[in-house]
């Protein structure tokens, strides 16, 4: 097992460290972090980071840490948390381990064998940190990376208060064999899915730079993660006249393939294969009937109809596309796996009833085109502050 | 007799007029396949083999893809990857019969019309492993018709059985014979064996495939190959072959000096640009695309496949036509995300199929 971050040494054994919510021992050591992440160097090499410092600052802190208190009860950290982060995401493990840690828990981290890059260039700036930090962080914050050690899954398991696992149904599936106290739940993240809508109407009132704006939200929405972040948006439903949806596809798809081009996001030829047979095989059963390749960035597929919607991963810069009526048309077909329903040209009220009428049986976020990755304490559904404290009530 | 006769002029305006008829026999015979060809907005005419549309040879692991009725499937072959996905292609009675004959004429090519005695560089009981047995086993199969009064040059476990080797010598070695493997297992256990027990091969002819993945550890290229064989064995007919089981009885040949593989007549290669999928010409590296006219019972007459490739020259060579390499495989497609499964399937396979 090899440490990442923290004091080296049993994981599991027990400890007299004591943290509060909002502990500001853990404030200090969050905000001087995120000073790190904004650091020009590190935002230019790896802009996610930016987004990362930016959820950290002080003032976001202590928003968070307000959210968490509660007139009806005493707010204290849930105790032992055990994170289980995605391999291939390098920045969400700091999110969920930044508000646990937030909450005064004691937290282990797994941190994947696969993890690279921004993942790296995290923990250099959490050791840096560290240096001058007050000793309690290390000892009771850790990060570990080991392999497929089942022993150690299973200590850190019944070690848990609260094990909040990340990377999908396979991974929550692996981690679940292992048992918890009978005290303590998981959080977990499966697979879920994201959606695009284009109001037809709106986009048509919209003015070429509004457009432009929109897309250009919508791409970075959808590469960043090669569209297969829970919150990439995948298929767009095109929302209004049937008539106008074709012409409204064309303006579209014409318009991100512009933008991708001109901000350099590039799809690998294998990736670019993976696309082909992706589509091919939409096309073979019947599930597509449109294959457009513009380049090897943009794929264009039109599907048969809405009942053909894709819910599996396509290749980065595969976009299913499919027209409805209206919001209404979506809601019998939206369920619990879908996370995501990012849009533009929509009223408020529009997206308001859509929301009222899908009652929580589908559908997570619903957020304009540029916001679909943009972390937020309210996650999956979950209020995740709660989810890392627990409550004391007191009757005198 | 010889299936690589074909100036490149001659094969393109034969494959065009072939292929397309094979393009619309398909899109007739298979709906998934009309289907993919409609929504991509496929025409019907092609004047080049070059702008036959493709389908990616994956896409046989994903789905049924076959122009014969459930009653007519007389044989479905399957080959394995290592993601646990496997190709099914299925053959009518026909088509099986062809691609028997044509392989057959294709290696007749090197050994001419009679068989001969036939040294298999693999172990016997590769055909008990079922697991095994559907790829390199089928290969070995496949490859044995061609032979006679066969023998295997490993034993059980795997290592050489250098007393079989010496008496398949002993009654053969003073005539041709045919020697098949794969490439790995006749470099480590043919070759090491004849150098270190100065057995003669000058008499055989050598038909291998399967890659040379393996062998670049030991900084053993093609060249190096034919060179060490030569100097160490006295075996100069060596052959190298690719071909995969979605386009079974298709192989393309290594021809006498090495160097290149060739194309059968009934079938031809276009390396095409992984950017812009344009046909790229000789000298360009890009991804590879086989052609061939043998797949009547499923679609598999235009594939492009996840190896990457190059033509070297046109009409210039051993034989007349196309002459390449493959230079490895496209890597594997993988993404960031939230789910830790999101992978392509671009899995590493053996090379050959007979």
């Amino acid at each position: 097992m090899r440490f990442r971050f923290g004091a080296e040494g049993d994981l599991t054994a027990p400890s007299a460290d004591r943290l509060a919510v909002g502990d500001a021992r853990i404030i200090d050591f969050l905000s001087r972090f995120a000073r790190k992440l904004l650091a020009p160097a590190v935002a230019r090499r790896h802009p996610e980071l930016g987004s990362l410092g930016f959820f950290l600052r002080p003032a976001e802190l202590r928003r968070a840490v307000a959210a968490m208190q509660r007139p009806d009860a005493l707010t204290f950290p849930r105790g032992n948390v055990f994170h289980v982060p995605p391999a291939n995401v390098d920045t969400i493990f700091v999110y969920s381990w930044a508000l646990s840690a937030l909450a005064g828990n004691h937290n282990v981290v797994r941190i994947s064998e696969r993890s690279a890059n921004a993942a790296d260039t995290v923990l250099e700036a959490l050791n840096a940190t560290l240096a001058d930090a007050d000793p309690i962080i290390g000892r009771t914050q850790r990060m570990v990376t080991y392999g497929r050690e089942d022993a150690i899954t299973g200590a850190l398991s019944s070690w848990a208060d609260l094990r909040v696992i990340w990377g999908g149904d396979a991974a929550v599936d692996t981690i679940r064999r292992h048992p918890l106290r009978p005290s303590a739940r998981d959080l977990t993240f499966p697979d879920r899915t994201s959606w695009a809508a284009l109001c037809t109407a709106g986009w048509a009132a919209a003015d070429d730079a509004t457009r432009r704006a929109a897309v250009l939200g919508f791409t970075n929405d959808a590469y960043w993660f090669d569209q297969a972040a829970c919150s990439s948006p995948r298929t767009v439903f095109l929302v209004g006249d049937p008539a106008d949806a074709d012409r409204v596809q064309d303006e579209f798809l014409t318009l991100l393939g512009a933008v991708v081009a001109e901000r350099g996001w590039t799809v690998d030829p294998a990736m670019a294969v993976e696309k082909r047979v992706n589509a091919y095989g939409l096309a073979a059963v019947g599930a597509a009937t449109g294959l457009t390749f513009a380049g090897n960035a943009v794929t264009g597929i039109a599907l048969a109809d809405i009942e053909a919607l894709p819910r599996r991963w396509l290749g980065a810069g595969a976009f299913p596309f499919v027209a409805v009526r209206d919001l209404a048309d979506l809601v019998p077909v939206m369920n619990r796996q879908d996370q995501t329903f990012s849009h533009f040209g929509f009223t408020a009220t529009q997206l308001r009833d859509f929301a009222t009428a899908l009652g929580g049986r589908g559908v997570d976020r619903i957020v304009p085109f540029g916001s679909a990755l943009t972390f937020s304490a309210v996650w999956d559904g979950y209020d995740l502050p709660r989810e890392f404290t627990r409550l004391t009530t007191l009757q005198v | 007799m010889s299936v690589f006769t074909l100036p490149q002029a001659a094969k393109e305006t034969a494959l065009v007029k072939e292929l397309s008829e094979l393009v619309a026999h398909h899109r007739a015979a298979c709906p998934p396949y009309a289907r993919i060809l409609d929504a991509s907005g496929a025409g019907d005419r092609f004047d080049t083999v070059a702008d036959l549309p493709w389908l990616p040879v994956r896409l046989f692991k994903n789905l049924e893809l076959k122009s014969i009725g459930d009653d007519e499937v007389f044989k479905v072959l399957t080959s394995s990857g290592t993601t646990g996905e496997v190709s099914r292609i299925y053959l009518d009675k026909a088509a099986a019969a062809t691609q028997t004959r044509m392989l057959g004429a294709t290696v007749q090519s090197v050994l001419g019309p009679k068989r001969l005695p036939m040294l298999l560089v693999d172990t016997k009981s590769l055909l008990k492993d079922r697991r095994s047995f559907s790829a390199r086993g089928a290969g070995v199969l496949g490859m044995a018709t061609f032979g006679r009064d066969h023998v295997w040059a490993l034993d059980s476990d795997g290592k050489p059985d250098v007393d079989a080797i010496r008496g398949f010598l002993a009654a053969h070695g003073d005539q041709p014979f045919l020697i098949f493997g794969f490439t790995y297992l006749v470099w480590l256990h043919l070759y090491e064996v004849a150098r270190e027990h100065g057995l003669d091969l000058s008499n055989g002819t050598l038909i291998h495939s399967g890659g040379w993945k393996k062998l670049v550890d030991q900084a053993v290229d093609p060249d190096e190959f034919r060179r060490r064989l030569r100097v160490d064995a006295g075996l100069t007919r060596v052959h190298n072959f690719y071909g995969m089981v979605e386009q079974i009885g298709t192989i393309f040949l290594e021809g006498p000096s090495g160097g290149s593989l060739y194309c059968p007549d009934f079938a031809d290669v276009v390396v095409r640009d992984p950017d812009t999928w344009a046909e790229l010409p000789p000298g360009k590296p890009g991804l590879l695309e086989v052609v061939s006219t043998l797949p009547t019972s499923y679609p598999g007459h235009v594939l492009l496949t996840e190896d990457l490739g190059v033509v070297h020259g046109v009409d210039d060579g051993d034989w007349p036509g196309k002459r390449f390499s493959v230079r490895g495989r496209l890597p594997r497609a993988e993404a960031r995300g939230c789910s830790d499964t999101y992978q392509g399937g671009a899995a590493p396979r053996a090379g050959a199929i007979a």
